[in-house]
């Protein structure tokens, strides 16, 4: 399950990605294998040609890797890149279903996002680290300021 | 806030096989949706017409640290339609405030959350598209149709 970090208790020892976008771009794009086939097709709608090239949804058109949408990049960031905390603020509901589907990685946000499919998530607050397992609890705990 | 459109009520272009056509009703147009529909797209689409029509200036992420605050709030930049994508990253609290208030400029915002700006819930629009003869039509829908 993934966790889930308040802004504010975000380790010190973990970096927060922010801009995932450039972060994609830069690290990420390298990384990428078979795994990501699907989650390409299931966000954006475009088939992976090979590691840096998609075929677009819309017309056909064979592009760079860089033109997934950002809710495709931040769930590719969090899937490939497992020390880090991804802000998921500009991911759509289909990205963050995947997002909360998937068996580990570490996310964040300023405000309670959170995917109506979700099953479980590891909260990580000042507290310490509890399971969730309900949306309503979630979004409870992620609202709380302490 | 409903406010009419204080520049223009309607942008078109064309991007090789793309159609833009964004019927503008109100003075922000908030476009929110799913990841992988387009937005980004769209936002490119209207970065490049700003080359030919000066009255559009466009943000998004790569201006994080190149002063597009102050670029919105220069009294120079009246009369421009702003289209800022990522907006969730962009556009602080004291930004959006302004920006909900500002009588002299039109925007067009990408984004997830639309709070601070004083927007109504059919004030929200979503991207639709639609393919004909090998082109694909964005348009505008309000998102709670």
């Amino acid at each position: 399950m993934i966790a889930v970090y308040k802004m504010k208790t975000i380790p010190k020892d973990m970096e927060l990605i922010k801009l995932n976008d450039i972060f994609f771009n830069k690290y990420t794009s390298e990384k990428l294998d078979e795994k990501a086939i699907d989650i390409i097709f299931k966000i954006d709608q475009s088939e992976m040609v090979d590691k840096f090239t998609i075929r677009s949804r819309f017309d056909g058109g064979i592009l760079n890797i860089d033109k997934l949408s950002t809710g495709c990049k931040t769930v590719l960031n969090i899937m490939y890149n497992k020390d880090k905390i991804f802000d998921i603020r500009e991911c759509g509901e289909n990205a963050l279903d995947v997002i909360y589907s998937l068996d580990n990685g570490n996310i964040t946000c300023d405000y309670p996002l959170i995917s109506f499919e979700m099953k479980k998530v590891k909260a990580v607050g000042k507290k310490g680290t509890i399971d969730i397992n309900s949306y309503d609890e979630l979004k409870e705990w992620w609202s709380d300021e302490n | 806030m409903k406010i009419k459109p204080i520049i223009t009520n309607k942008i078109v272009t064309k991007h090789t096989s793309y159609d833009v056509d964004l019927d503008l009703t109100q003075n922000i147009t908030f476009i929110v949706g799913d990841s992988g529909v387009g937005k980004s797209a769209v936002f490119s689409f209207l970065q490049e017409l700003s080359a030919e029509d000066k009255r559009i200036k466009c943000f998004n992420y790569l201006d994080q640290n190149k002063g597009y605050k102050t670029a919105i709030k220069r009294t120079t930049s009246n009369g421009k339609i702003f289209v800022i994508d990522n907006a969730d990253i962009l556009l602080n609290d004291k930004m959006r405030q302004y920006i909900a208030s500002d009588s002299v400029n039109q925007y067009i915002i990408i984004g997830r959350n639309p709070s601070g700006l004083l927007l109504q819930q059919d004030e929200i629009y979503e991207l639709a598209n639609e393919k004909k003869s090998g082109r694909t039509n964005f348009r505008l829908k309000k998102a709670l149709e």
